[in-house]
């Protein structure tokens, strides 16, 4: 017990290293690009990049926000048995306020603090997705569907690393020149569709696990299966393809941010479903359907609309 | 048998704690408060037969000195009043109140031969002993009347009187058994998990502590 | 409340109490005695329920009476093990042998949906040699059905249930994926899985009969334990909330606290009705085919009691095997002390299983097989079981202080069918003052190697996984079968494939009764499978007229 009380603190300690070390590294660069004097744009002068930043810091904050929620809540299920479990809470609130601060940020220049953050964010999805294959991994069973399904989810914290990613993106972008920004040697609309893409798909593997142990038992749940994929795809076209208007792909996103939405209902409704129903809550919220979860798919859909603006205005 | 007397590993626990949550449903609050609000007076048993009994189960049954004790005495006179079977008995055994009749009468019988006793005036080492010599089966006096005193220990004694110890929520506290569980049922299934609405085991050193934390238990 | 349900039929005026909902109803069709129906079914559980859905399904006329009460989950089952013993078959039963059976709890229910209403929900096949255990394995009795025909009716069964199972089950032939996802699984089960891993066996989850997500009116199981007490969540998918419910909707009548006394004959030699006790009076349901579903004690029971003197020996029984081969499942367990808290008492008991002594015959000294499963005792069940090791006083109380850490693995384990091991009628009579049963029960030296290998086995298991103060319950006997088993032979079988009586046409038994052998598996999923085909099979006969 004070062996596994050690490499708990060892654990913690590690994390909390990677963090400090993250917001460092992040914070250098923007530093060099001296936001504080960076001009405030007025919001008629606006760049279309700025705007598809400040959309990608909401998107972040939705994100962080979800993440937040749900792993108090598992979290709470699995009584903060490591220390390391209280990470996701700290570092999804300062990715939820940093979205925010970003949202409302016009200037035209990334911000070290939030870079930080975010980069936070990313580290700690990272390693909670390793420590939750560790945790798949020692249960007895080994990589048995019954430990994907009830040990630690493995897709859970991706959303924290997502919600890491799109924020960084928002960072990065401001530093980017008005005219033809870029991000990762493509142009900025391309790389943030495809960053979208990737987001929705690595979601749709995580609520397909769970709404298979689910069986499917309601029609409602094949459509976060079903809708996302062809979002996803979507923005694969938009990434590859040459700049166009894509009503289609916006009212598909749009039909997708509403999903997210939609899908908090249909789990509120699923806890109402179970023994007890809501007045039953600190067994069904912790048991029943995430309620937080589906708004990431709303938090993606949102950062796709905003990649597809800026798409169109690329060349 | 005080000095048997056992210390739960449960201090403070107390199930009744969750009658008002959503662990206890209606029918449960229902079932044990008519548990708990049982006549203690015997309504099936004579006064002989009662006295017997009563020295019989404060004999088998321990319970803690720290609590009322369990009416397991008056549980079993109840069960007898309504003669409630379990549906099925060992050819060798009587009905159950013809057993239990049987039995205990033997047992003053078998007390009065060896010591001029009755069962309840001996003392309880003496009680204890006899109640051995009758899980062995060794008691074979006229009065069992054929009925082997193994099998009424073994079918009768101690089914009966554990079966109605624990069904009192005081035992379910004593061993940290969660109790009723409906509509709540629970979250935490793995070893060493809890929820919050289940019993704090204590080991000797945090007792006072967890004692106080389980108070809080519902 | 709950008193009156075993005092006043509720079944009647047209309607019947609605499982799904606190004091409700659901109108229920009814046939006046005089009308000749097309079906009376003595009994609805496993067998009774399945086979009056499914006929009446197919359009038959069906009224099916049971001797218990009709029971509103949600408000009217207790999370209380002493009170829902109203649940278990109480009327009185004598049990003699070499092994005198305990009866009750874990072998009988006298409820509308039987003993589903308190099972503990485990729902696996045959393994598909016991089928032909004669001819393939040396043993017991060739049934007179193949088994990839029983492969289909399993399929069936575990659809109506929505079974909780794993995806891929390690043992037999490949089978359809269950409906539902299997359930958590809790530290009991494991501490089985460490155990079997250990010793290099394969361990799965238990495919189980209650729902891991909601399913109709079912909401998911909240893991309460409570399970074999009767289920107050409807999660567990028992007769009580699956088969009856479609009954009613397909136009069956069921008949609560209607317990059935005799089966009139006719001159024929065909029967021709029952005769059965109901709010305070006996009557008489006329009808064109009996079924009789009462399980392996009750049907012969009631076959025996309505001898006459056509059929002096009683029905169905020129074999001379009505209430013969009666088998139970040896139910032996090992327990032991974790040093982690367990804590067994939260979730279905028995999570996790392996059936791998079902299916290896090497190193075994004995025929048969036997599957062990995860334990969770309550605390009147489990103070038993320490009593059954002759514990009590302090050193009993001792040992209960230990319940949150114990875990133990317990089998389900086939037994032979021996003649001598019989269901007669004893001179006393019950309440309705019919002659109760005399259950005559003893191992035979094969049951007791199965049992000393299986006690063997699953102490090395313990105690790989970690197990403490290892010791055996050497005492215990789940399941009945047997008693009027199905064959190719009126002179070595009561019933044949379809479950109709050689002797009388017209009556069938349709129950655990029918089973030459009984696996090493709970029998519960192979009786609605059972019940299922010969649901099918009337009406295959029925369209060329033969019945």
């Amino acid at each position: 017990m004070k062996q596994r009380m050690r490499s708990d603190t060892t654990t913690l300690l590690a994390l909390g290293g990677i963090a400090i070390a993250a917001t460092v590294l992040g914070a250098r660069k923007p530093a060099r690009a001296a936001w504080s004097a960076a001009p405030r744009q007025t919001r008629r002068e606006a760049p279309t990049h700025i705007a598809a930043a400040r959309r990608f810091n909401h998107s972040s904050s939705l994100l962080a926000l979800s993440v937040l929620a749900d792993s108090a809540v598992e979290h709470y299920r699995g009584s903060f048995k490591n220390p390391a479990m209280f990470i996701p809470l700290l570092s999804a609130s300062l990715s939820f306020f940093a979205g925010l601060h970003g949202g409302r940020d016009r200037r035209a220049a990334s911000h070290p603090v939030r870079h930080g953050i975010h980069a936070f964010a990313a580290m700690a999805g990272i390693a909670g997705t390793g420590f939750h294959i560790y945790n798949v991994t020692k249960r007895t069973g080994g990589w048995s569907w019954n430990n994907l399904f009830y040990a630690a989810p493995l897709g859970a914290p991706t959303a924290l690393l997502l919600s890491g990613g799109l924020g960084a993106i928002g960072e990065r972008l401001r530093d980017q020149p008005a005219n033809e920004p870029r991000l990762l040697g493509m142009p900025a609309g391309r790389a943030m569709a495809l960053a979208v893409s990737a987001g929705l798909l690595g979601t749709v593997g995580e609520v397909g696990l769970l709404h298979f142990r689910g069986a499917f038992q309601h029609p409602a749940m094949y459509a976060p299966v079903i809708i996302p994929p062809v979002a996803a795809t979507l923005m694969v076209q938009t990434a590859l393809a040459a700049p166009r208007p894509r009503p289609g792909t916006r009212w598909w996103l749009r039909l997708t941010a509403a999903l997210g939405l939609l899908g908090v209902g249909f789990h509120a409704r699923g806890i109402a479903r179970c023994q007890g129903g809501w007045r039953n809550w600190s067994q069904n919220i912790p048991s029943g359907p995430p309620l937080p979860a589906p708004p990431s798919f709303t938090a993606l859909a949102l950062a796709g609309l905003a990649a597809l603006r800026l798409r169109q205005t690329e060349k | 048998m005080n000095s048997n007397a056992i210390t739960t590993r449960y201090p403070g626990y107390d199930v009744l704690n969750k009658r008002d949550t959503p662990s206890w449903d209606p029918i449960t609050r229902q079932v044990v408060e008519e548990r708990l609000s049982m006549s203690r007076q015997p309504r099936f048993f004579d006064l002989a037969q009662w006295t017997a009994a009563t020295a019989l189960c404060t004999c088998v049954v321990v319970q803690p000195d720290d609590r009322l004790a369990v009416p397991v005495a008056a549980m079993l006179d109840a069960r007898l009043f309504e003669d409630q079977g379990d549906g099925w008995r060992d050819a060798r055994l009587p009905p159950l109140r013809q057993a239990w009749c049987i039995g205990l009468a033997a047992l003053d019988a078998e007390s009065q031969g060896e010591h001029g006793l009755v069962f309840a005036q001996l003392a309880a080492a003496r009680q204890t002993a006899l109640v051995e010599q009758m899980q062995c089966g060794k008691l074979r006096a006229a009065a069992w009347q054929g009925m082997p005193s193994d099998l009424f220990f073994s079918e009768r004694v101690l089914h009966d009187l554990y079966g109605a110890y624990y069904a009192h929520p005081a035992a379910w506290s004593e061993i940290g058994f969660g109790g009723p569980a409906n509509p709540r049922g629970y979250v935490r299934l793995n070893k060493n998990r809890r929820d919050p609405w289940e019993a704090i085991e204590a080991t000797a050193e945090n007792a006072a502590t967890v004692k106080r934390k389980n108070t809080r238990v519902r | 409340m709950s008193g009156d349900a075993v005092q006043h039929p509720r079944a009647r005026g047209g309607q019947a109490p609605d499982v799904f909902r606190k004091g409700g109803w659901v109108s229920m069709r009814e046939y006046p005695c005089d009308e000749e129906v097309d079906f009376v079914i003595v009994g609805t559980g496993a067998g009774g329920a399945t086979l009056a859905c499914r006929l009446a399904e197919q359009g038959f006329k069906v009224v099916a009476l049971d001797a218990g009460a009709w029971w509103r989950p949600l408000e009217e089952f207790a999370s209380d093990e002493a009170h829902q013993q109203k649940l278990y078959w109480t009327d009185q039963r004598i049990c003699d042998g070499d092994n005198p059976l305990k009866m009750g709890s874990n072998n009988s229910g006298k409820a509308v949906g039987g003993s589903t209403v308190h099972f503990a929900m485990v729902s696996l096949r045959f393994r598909p040699e016991w089928f032909k255990c004669r001819s393939l394995l040396g043993y017991g009795a060739d049934w007179p059905i193949d088994w990839r025909e029983m492969w289909r009716y399993y399929d069936e069964v575990e659809q109506a249930l929505s079974i909780a199972g794993p995806i891929t089950y390690p043992w037999g032939p490949p089978r359809k994926r269950y409906p539902y996802r299997s359930h958590e699984l809790n530290a009991a089960a494991l501490v089985l899985a460490r155990g079997a891993e250990a010793m290099g066996t394969a361990w799965s989850a238990t495919p189980l009969a209650t729902v891991s997500a909601p399913h109709g009116k079912s909401p998911p199981c909240v893991y309460r334990g409570f399970c074999v007490a009767g289920c107050a969540t409807n999660a567990k998918q028992s007769a009580l909330v699956t088969w009856i419910p479609r009954a009613l909707k397909a136009g069956a009548e069921i008949r609560d606290l209607a317990m059935a006394g005799r089966i009139e004959t006719n001159d024929l030699g065909r029967a021709v009705g029952v005769e059965y006790f109901r709010d305070g009076a006996w009557r008489f349901q006329r009808a064109r085919n009996v079924v009789v579903a009462g399980y392996a004690i009750e049907t012969p029971r009631l076959l025996l009691l309505s001898a006459n003197h056509r059929f002096p020996d009683g029905l169905a029984n020129s074999s001379g095997l009505v209430g013969k081969n009666l088998m139970v499942q040896s139910n032996q367990a090992v327990w032991g002390v974790m040093d982690e808290e367990i804590r067994s008492y939260k979730g279905p008991p028995s999570l996790s299983i392996s059936e791998h002594w079902n299916y290896q015959d090497k190193g075994k000294d004995f025929f048969g097989g036997y599957a062990y499963m995860s334990q969770g005792p309550l605390p009147v069940g489990w103070a038993s079981t320490q009593n059954g090791r002759g514990l009590w006083g302090a050193k009993l109380s001792r040992e209960m202080q230990k319940y949150n850490h114990q875990a133990g693995l317990k089998i389900v384990g086939e037994t032979l069918p021996q003649e001598r091991n019989r269901v007669t009628l004893a001179d006393e009579k019950d309440q309705y003052g019919l002659p109760v049963a005399r259950i005559t029960y003893g191992f035979c030296d094969n049951d007791k190697k199965l049992i000393a290998h299986a006690l063997h086995f699953m102490e090395q298991a313990l105690e790989a996984a970690g197990g403490k103060e290892i010791w055996r319950q050497e005492d215990d006997t789940c399941h009945l079968n047997g008693t009027a088993r199905m064959g190719d032979d009126p002179r070595t079988s009561v019933v044949n494939a379809d479950c109709r009586s050689w002797d009388i046409p017209n009556l069938w038994i349709c129950d655990g009764s029918v089973f030459p052998t009984i696996g090493g598996v709970n029998p519960s999923l192979t009786i609605q499978a059972i019940a299922c085909r010969t649901a099918d099979r009337i009406r295959a006969l029925a369209q060329r007229g033969e019945l």
